[in-house]
């Protein structure tokens, strides 16, 4: 049987140099931030999150700041603060 | 974030939050607890199959998989090679279809293999490692050689190639929104509407049925963008594109506005195309009507529903309106420009402030102070934010049709114009 050759259709992976530090071993006294992504219930389950992180790990402060809405990015002045305020952040996907 | 060459830790927890009661968050607050638990002092950037390893264990994961019948899988291709170089293939049109849906390289149907020579002839000339830009959701680079693969295995022929690329850099302008359309779970679909002198010339269709089969540019045009969506920016049913149920117009979504049927001339006169991040065609059916006021009616009538993303959502919504030429007549006769079309729209594709807080998006929706300000259960509230934000073109032939394209909210058209790579 005779074969033929193609290309591949997948785009081109980019190099990228960029890294993030490694997580802490212990919350204790530290500053927990969440991004809402304002899908229902998110506001309550970063709330409870943070209450269970505050009484059982130590957790010294949580701050929950909300996108405009579900599908664009959070703004800068956002993602600024919470990354001048927080040791760790977690960002709410899906819904 | 890995396609950006970044590693994130990820707790999962179960699908749905939306709609749960507060037990049901408790739940779900304990099961994020456990797991960052596991992942604290464990991960960084350079150890990310820790923290996949510890989701592996995380029974969420599996009920999330349970979520979906058997018999199909949702996982990456199982091929043991480098999906990103040339492959050597047993030269039949069945082995040919067996290799790339192996490799998740088409959307399913009988693809042209994309040999050098057959990728070289639709480049023309044009050098293929210039990028246009990194395509989310993947964030690979839209390389013309990569958009030249996927417009030969689309069946397209040279002469759409500038086309193609002018949708793609349309795509990535920013205020497309390209990420949000890509992985949301909305049906959105990216429309092409190509204007000028080139829809002609490249078998653009602008007549009956342009939104279905039969006509090579809008099926194969539309497929090639399909086929990039998915190839260069990754956005895969069920992986990367979480569309709920997604669409037909998934497949393939390119008409021509008909400028020759439209007493307000085109949208653009000059070679361009439009990107819309639209639903499909919502179908306005007025056999009856003899007035812009009774077609205009239906027209908004249809546009309006609860369960529209459009509207209830707000922030950037806009509204496609496709007349058909026999309304865009009748509605021409009373003297309407389409300025007027859009205002009749705009002011008359409204709803109660009551049947909104029934549901759809009523509690999470991005509004204007103005409109949270409204309390009056009986106050009409627009669809999208002004007039402008309603788009009028001609398309169709013989018939009392037309349609209403609603776009999915955070996602703004765009043009580009049609010009020699």
């Amino acid at each position: 049987m005779s074969q033929i050759r193609v290309l591949s259709p997948i785009g081109v992976t980019a190099a990228h140099t960029a890294s993030l530090p490694r997580l802490p071993g212990s919350l204790a006294g530290r500053t927990v931030g969440f991004i809402d992504n304002r899908k229902a219930n998110f506001d309550r389950l970063a709330d409870e999150i943070g209450a269970i992180l505050s009484a059982e790990h130590g957790v010294k402060a949580v701050i929950r700041r909300r996108k405009a809405n579900a599908a664009t990015p959070a703004a800068p002045e956002i993602l600024a603060g919470l990354a001048k305020d927080c040791d760790v952040v977690f960002a709410g996907s899906a819904d | 974030m890995r396609a950006l060459g970044i590693s994130l830790p990820m707790v999962a927890i179960e699908h749905p939050l939306g709609g749960e009661r507060p037990d049901g968050v408790a739940r779900r607050a304990r099961q994020a607890v456990d797991q960052i638990r596991g992942l604290l002092g464990r991960w960084s950037s350079g150890a990310s199959e820790i923290g996949r390893a510890e989701l592996a264990d995380v029974s969420t994961t599996s009920e999330i998989e349970r979520a979906e019948p058997a018999g199909v899988s949702l996982s990456p291709p199982s091929v043991e090679a480098d999906l990103t170089g040339p492959v050597t293939i047993p030269d039949t049109a069945e082995a040919v279809l067996a290799a790339f849906c192996e490799r998740q390289w088409c959307d399913g149907l009988p693809i042209v293999p994309p040999t050098e020579a057959r990728v070289l002839a639709m480049l023309a000339g044009a050098p293929g490692d210039r990028s246009l830009g990194a395509m989310p959701p993947l964030w690979r680079l839209a390389t013309l050689e990569k958009l030249a693969v996927n417009a030969v295995m689309a069946g397209c022929e040279p002469a759409g190639f500038p086309l193609i690329v002018a949708a793609v850099e349309a795509m990535l302008d920013p205020s497309f929104n390209l990420y949000g359309v890509q992985a949301t779970t909305h049906s959105v679909a990216p429309l092409l509407i190509v204007h000028g002198p080139i829809a002609a010339e490249l078998g653009v269709h602008s007549g009956s049925g342009c939104f279905g089969p039969g006509f090579r540019g809008n099926a194969t045009i539309g497929r090639a963008i399909r086929l990039i969506l998915l190839n260069v920016g990754g956005a895969w049913p069920g992986r990367h594109d979480m569309a709920t149920q997604g669409s037909p117009a998934k497949f393939s979504y390119c008409i021509a506005e008909r400028a020759d049927a439209s007493p307000w001339g085109a949208l653009h006169e000059d070679n361009a195309v439009t990107v819309f991040g639209g639903e499909p065609p919502h179908n306005v059916n007025d056999h009856v009507s003899t007035t812009a006021a009774g077609i205009l009616a239906t027209v908004a009538d249809t546009a309006v529903s609860l369960g529209s993303n459009v509207g209830w959502y707000f922030s950037q919504s806009q509204l496609l309106i496709v007349l058909g030429p026999e309304h865009a007549q009748t509605i021409a006769g009373d003297g309407l420009s389409r300025a007027d079309v859009q205002r009749f729209v705009f002011e008359n594709a409204r709803l109660p402030l009551r049947l909104l807080k029934l549901g759809g998006m009523w509690g999470i929706q991005d509004w204007p102070r103005w409109m949270h300000a409204i309390t009056d259960d009986d106050a009409l509230l627009p669809q999208v934010p002004s007039p402008e934000d309603v788009m009028v073109i001609v398309a169709g032939g013989p018939g009392k049709h037309s349609a209403v394209v609603p776009n999915c909210t955070f996602s703004r058209a765009v043009s580009r114009p049609v010009r020699p790579i």
